[in-house]
């Protein structure tokens, strides 16, 4: 018992530090340290509040081969996306940004 | 059924189906059908992620200021009642091992009570952006993103939460039935595994939120 009100504990904190972290503009490691956060908090969850850390080989196997596929898949994608030509993509390719918002952004309401 | 309930374990209970020899080949074969099924349900999550990874790197602007446009606070505060009902739902199955049958109903209650909660908080949410006109296709009347990509990060924000919320009310009706079944005594140190899987496929539906909450809301 003790040991699950740790794991929530560590889950509660990982939850603050990913919304400040989150609030600060750390350019393109915004998205890496959420990414981190978020794996460390899904693994705590995956091995002791699922019990995977006792359970037994074949249910490990099961698991971790479904995250691989999942990143196979995603790779195999993304990878795909990333080197075609980009006449091939929708805009020819990923918009960039124009530096200036788009959008009255601290105004989401303003509209009727 | 009740007069089976003395019975030891390998007299053939009431919970032990008839083709597998004895409860400890049943519960490793049941154990390993959750985490087969779990994976499949990774795999089902991963799709939608893999859309929301290619429409962000062709979208990177929209992306930004739409996930701006969330409520970071009722993102949080959901993310807390997911979590701590995740802890809830592990709590009772520690009950049940140890055969406080009370106290493993009343710890599925308050699971299922997060699960409202969350469903409550996500209604309003969408109350929100179905007024503001977000919703995918032909609904979309949204202005206030003018990048290019903000309706497809909309649907993309209404296909994952909707498939997770989906998930938050199958989950909290497998709970349901577990606690009904706990309070008529059907589990304890004897026969517990129903409450583990059912657990299991709880906090599966935490983890995909665990990652949903900042790629949506945070960045």
């Amino acid at each position: 018992m003790k040991g699950y009100i740790l794991v929530l504990v560590a889950l509660l904190i990982g939850t603050v530090v990913t919304v400040v972290t989150g609030k600060m503009d750390l350019g393109s490691f915004n998205l890496a340290i959420a990414l981190i956060i978020a794996t460390t908090k899904a693994t705590l969850v995956v091995l002791y509040f699922m019990h995977l850390k006792d359970s037994t080989g074949v249910n490990r196997l099961v698991f971790v081969v479904s995250i691989i596929f999942a990143l196979v898949l995603i790779a195999g994608v993304f990878g795909d996306i990333m080197t075609r030509n980009p006449v091939s993509l929708p805009h020819g390719g990923p918009v960039p940004r124009t530096g200036t918002p788009s959008s009255a952004m601290h105004l989401p309401a303003a509209h009727h | 059924m009740s007069s089976s309930e003395a019975h030891q374990e390998h007299e053939h209970p009431w919970y032990l189906a008839h083709h597998f020899d004895n409860i400890k080949v049943q519960n490793y074969a049941v154990r390993m059908g959750m985490w087969l099924f779990l994976g499949t349900e990774v795999l089902l999550f991963a799709g939608l992620f893999l859309g929301y990874t290619v429409y962000r790197y062709f979208y990177p602007q929209a992306f930004e200021e739409c996930s701006q446009l969330l409520s970071v606070g009722m993102g949080a505060f959901n993310t807390v009642v997911l979590i701590g009902s995740s802890f809830l739902v592990v709590w009772a199955y520690h009950s049940i091992k140890h055969d406080q049958v009370k106290k493993c109903a009343w710890l599925l209650f308050l699971t299922i009570v997060c699960a409202g909660i969350f469903l409550v908080v996500k209604y309003f949410e969408y109350m929100h952006k179905i007024h503001e006109g977000q919703l995918p296709g032909k609904m979309y009347t949204f202005e206030g993103v003018t990048a290019p990509g903000a309706n497809m990060y909309f649907s993309i924000y209404f296909l994952m939460t909707g498939l997770h919320a989906l998930h938050v009310i199958i989950g909290a009706t497998i709970l349901a039935v577990l606690m009904v079944r706990v309070m008529k005594g059907k589990y304890g140190s004897h026969h517990n595994v129903p409450i583990e899987l059912g657990g299991l496929y709880w906090h599966l539906v935490d983890l995909v939120w665990i990652f949903l909450f900042p790629l949506l809301y945070l960045i």
